[in-house]
C-alpha cells in the first residue's frame, strides 16, 4: 500500500440531517482493518468518491463506538455533491485517521461545555459521545449548539436525546428570523446564549467549532466567563490534498493544519498569523 | 568522505555507453530539439551535454514527474477492485545534475522521508545515483553563493564531477558514490590534480536575520509592493528544484474505471488554498507572493532545519514580471539591519 491509497468502505447508512447536509455510516471491506482500525475524538479523514476526488472531514463518529465510521458533509463542490449522489452498498475510499486529537485524559475529572455553530458540531459530536459513552469520567456536561434556521440543526435525534438526559445540559438556538411557530428553544446568536448559560469556568475545558464569524463572537464571552486561552479547544478545517504534511497548501505561518492540527487551543490560535 | 579520482571526458562517455548498454536508465542533460538544453532519459552517450548550459527545467519531474498515477479503480458487476501502481524502482543514474538541482532534490527528501513516507517520492531518490557536475561558470540568474551553496556544492551528489584538464577530478561524496566508483573502478584513476577554485558572485546573505524577520513581519507593507507585479502565473514554481506542492485528483474513465493521480499544484493560484465554502485564506496575490517566500525561507528551515531554495536562479530568468529572489532577499536583510552589499552582478 502506498501512503495515498485509501481502504475500500461500503456505505452502511445515509442520514439526511439538514436540506444540503448528509451523514453517511461507513464500514470497511477488510474485516481485519474494521478490527484493528483505531482513532483519537478530534482526528480526521480523507474521503473518496470514486472518479470525483478526495475530501477532508472529521471522523464524527466517537471512537468509542466500533465497527463504523461516520462522515457528516454539506454538499458544496465536487466531491461533496458526488458522495451525495451514493446510496448505501456503494464503495467510498478512506484515508486516515490523520491528524491530532483533543485531549480527553486531560479533560477527565473537568466540566466540559461544547459550543458548536452549523455543521460545526460534527465532530464537537464525536467528542460528546465519546465523553457520553465513558459518562462517570467527566464532570457537569453542557452544550450550546446554534444553526441559522431549525432546518439546519444536524443531528436533530441526538439533540433530542440530549435534551431528555439528566447529565447533560443542552441549550439549543437558532438565529433571529429561524426560528417556527413549534421553536422551544432560543432564539439569538452563539455568544449570546452561552452568556445566558452561563457555564462555570472553574476546572472547566470548552470545545469551540464552527463559522469563522462565530468562533471570533464568542472567544471574547468564554473569556468574560473566565476560561482560560489554554482551556479553550477548537479544530480547522483548510484546504487539504495529502492529509499527511507533504502537498503544502494547509499551513498556517509554520504550523500544518493536518500534522500540527487540526485541534488547537485558543492560545495556539492567538499565536497564528491570520492565515485561515 | 572527500576521496578524490580522475576521470577523463572520453572514459566518461564510455561509462555512460555501458551503463545504457546494461540498460541502466540514464538521465542527463541534453539538447531539446529547440536546441536548449534539458535534462532528459538518454538513449545514446553521445547526447549528453556538459557543458556550461544550465538545464531549462529543474530534476523535479524525475523524481515527481508533473503527473503520475497513484492507483486505477475498477467498478464491476462482481465489485469494486483498486489496482496500486507498481513502486518497485530499478536503480538508475543522473548524470550531470547541477548542483543547486542535487541539493534542490534532496532538500525535499526532508518533508517526503518524514512519516508517513512518501513512497512514490522516496522509492525515486532511493534508487538513484545522482553524479553531480561543478559549475565551471554562473549562468545568468545564478545565485547560489547568496543561499549558503555554491558551484561545486556536494549537497545530494553521491558523486561530484570537477571540471579539469581532459576531464573531471572525481569527489566521492557518499557510500553509494563510493560503491558506484568501485563497480567501475577501471575508469578512474588516481589524482593529484588541483581542483581550479568555482566561479564567485555572491558572499552569503545573512539567512537567519532573513529568517527572524520573516518570522516577525507576516503584515509588512514589503509583500504589497512585491506582489505588485506579479501576475501569479506560477512559473517560478514549476522550474523551481525545491517546489514540491502537488495536487491529488481523479481522473474517470466512463463511470465504472478511473484512475487516481498526482499533479504539481502551485501556491501561486487562488484555487491551491479555496475552501468549498468559497472563504479563502489566501484571497490575494500579496498572500501567495508571501506564501512562496515564507515557505522557503521561513517556514521550511525552521520546521526542517533547510532552506528551501538552492539558488539556481530559473525563477529570476524565467519570471515574466522580474521578480527577483536576489533582489527580494537582499531587501529583506536590509529591513532586518543588515549591510545590504552582498555583491552580485555590476
Amino acid at each position: 500500500m502506498n501512503v495515498y491509497e485509501p481502504y475500500l468502505m461500503t456505505i452502511d447508512d445515509v442520514i439526511d440531517e439538514t436540506a444540503d447536509t448528509r451523514t453517511l455510516r461507513l464500514k470497511f471491506q477488510d474485516e481485519s482493518v474494521a478490527e484493528s482500525f483505531d482513532f483519537r475524538a478530534g482526528q480526521f479523514g480523507e474521503y473518496s468518491a470514486f472518479g470525483a476526488g478526495e475530501c477532508t472531514f472529521c471522523i464524527a463518529s466517537p471512537p468509542t463506538r466500533r465497527g463504523y465510521l461516520e462522515c457528516t458533509f454539506k454538499s458544496a463542490g465536487k466531491v461533496t455533491s458526488a458522495l451525495r449522489d451514493l446510496n448505501p452498498g456503494d464503495t467510498v475510499g478512506f484515508r486516515g485517521p490523520y491528524g491530532n486529537h483533543f485531549p480527553l485524559n486531560e479533560m477527565e475529572g473537568k466540566d466540559l461545555v461544547f459550543i458548536a455553530g452549523g455543521i460545526g458540531l460534527a465532530p464537537v459530536r464525536c467528542v460528546i459521545w465519546n465523553v457520553l459513552d465513558q459518562r462517570d469520567k467527566y464532570g457537569k456536561v453542557t452544550i450550546v449548539y446554534g444553526a441559522r434556521s431549525v432546518g439546519d440543526l444536524c443531528y436533530k435525534r441526538e439533540l433530542q436525546e440530549w435534551s431528555e438526559r439528566d447529565d447533560v445540559t443542552l441549550w439549543q438556538t437558532v438565529d433571529p428570523g429561524g426560528e417556527t411557530p413549534e421553536w422551544k428553544g432560543e432564539v439569538g446568536f452563539v455568544p449570546t446564549v452561552l452568556e445566558k448559560a452561563a457555564p462555570s469556568a472553574e476546572t472547566a475545558c470548552a470545545v469551540l467549532c464552527g463559522p469563522p464569524i462565530m468562533i471570533k463572537l464568542t472567544l471574547p464571552t468564554l473569556k468574560k466567563l473566565g476560561f482560560e486561552d489554554d482551556a479553550i479547544y477548537t479544530t480547522l478545517e483548510n484546504r487539504m490534498k495529502c492529509g499527511i504534511g507533504k502537498c503544502g497548501r494547509c499551513n498556517i505561518g509554520h504550523v500544518y493544519v493536518c500534522v500540527d492540527g487540526p485541534v488547537f487551543t485558543a492560545a495556539q490560535l492567538a499565536a497564528l498569523p491570520p492565515e485561515y | 568522505m572527500s576521496e578524490t579520482r580522475f576521470i577523463t571526458t572520453q572514459a566518461l562517455a564510455e561509462l555512460t555507453a555501458e551503463l545504457l548498454a546494461a540498460g541502466t536508465r540514464v538521465v542527463a542533460p541534453a539538447e531539446a530539439a529547440d536546441g536548449a538544453v534539458d535534462y532528459q532519459v538518454i538513449s545514446n552517450a553521445k547526447d549528453v551535454v556538459l557543458d556550461e548550459r544550465m538545464p531549462r527545467r529543474s530534476l523535479r519531474g524525475f523524481f515527481q514527474p508533473p503527473t503520475e498515477q497513484v492507483f486505477t479503480w475498477n467498478r464491476t458487476d462482481s465489485g469494486f477492485s483498486l489496482k496500486p501502481v507498481d513502486l518497485s524502482t530499478e536503480p538508475w543514474v543522473v548524470l550531470g545534475a547541477r548542483p543547486c538541482d542535487a541539493a534542490g532534490a534532496a532538500a525535499i527528501d526532508a518533508v517526503m522521508n518524514g512519516e508517513p513516507k512518501d513512497d512514490l517520492w522516496m522509492r525515486r531518490r532511493e534508487t538513484v545515483t545522482v553524479i553531480g557536475l561543478a559549475c565551471a561558470a554562473m549562468g545568468p540568474g545564478c545565485f547560489c553563493e547568496l543561499v549558503g551553496k555554491g558551484p561545486a556544492d556536494t549537497t545530494g551528489s553521491d558523486i561530484l564531477l570537477r571540471p579539469a584538464q581532459g576531464g573531471y577530478i572525481v569527489e566521492i561524496v557518499t557510500p553509494r558514490g563510493q560503491a558506484f566508483v568501485e563497480a567501475h573502478s577501471a575508469k578512474f584513476t588516481s589524482t593529484d590534480a588541483e581542483v581550479q577554485a568555482p566561479p564567485k558572485r555572491y558572499d552569503p546573505a545573512p539567512m537567519d536575520r532573513i529568517e527572524a524577520w520573516l518570522e516577525a513581519n507576516f503584515n509588512d507593507e514589503f509583500w504589497q509592493e512585491l506582489s505588485l507585479r506579479c501576475l501569479g502565473c506560477g512559473t517560478c514554481t514549476s522550474i523551481c528544484p525545491t517546489c514540491y506542492c502537488f495536487d491529488i485528483v481523479d481522473e474517470p474513465v466512463g463511470t465504472s474505471a478511473g484512475a487516481r493521480r498526482r499533479n504539481w499544484d502551485t501556491c501561486q493560484v487562488g484555487l491551491f488554498t479555496l475552501h468549498a465554502s468559497g472563504h479563502n485564506p489566501r484571497p490575494e496575490q500579496t498572500n501567495r507572493c508571501r506564501q512562496r517566500i515564507m515557505h522557503k525561507f521561513y517556514i521550511y528551515p525552521h520546521r526542517h532545519d533547510i532552506l528551501l531554495c538552492t539558488g539556481c536562479g530559473r525563477c529570476v530568468v524565467a519570471c515574466p514580471t522580474g521578480v527577483n529572489l536576489p533582489e527580494i532577499l537582499t531587501g529583506i536583510a536590509g529591513r532586518a539591519g543588515e549591510d545590504t552589499t552582498m555583491g552580485g552582478p555590476a
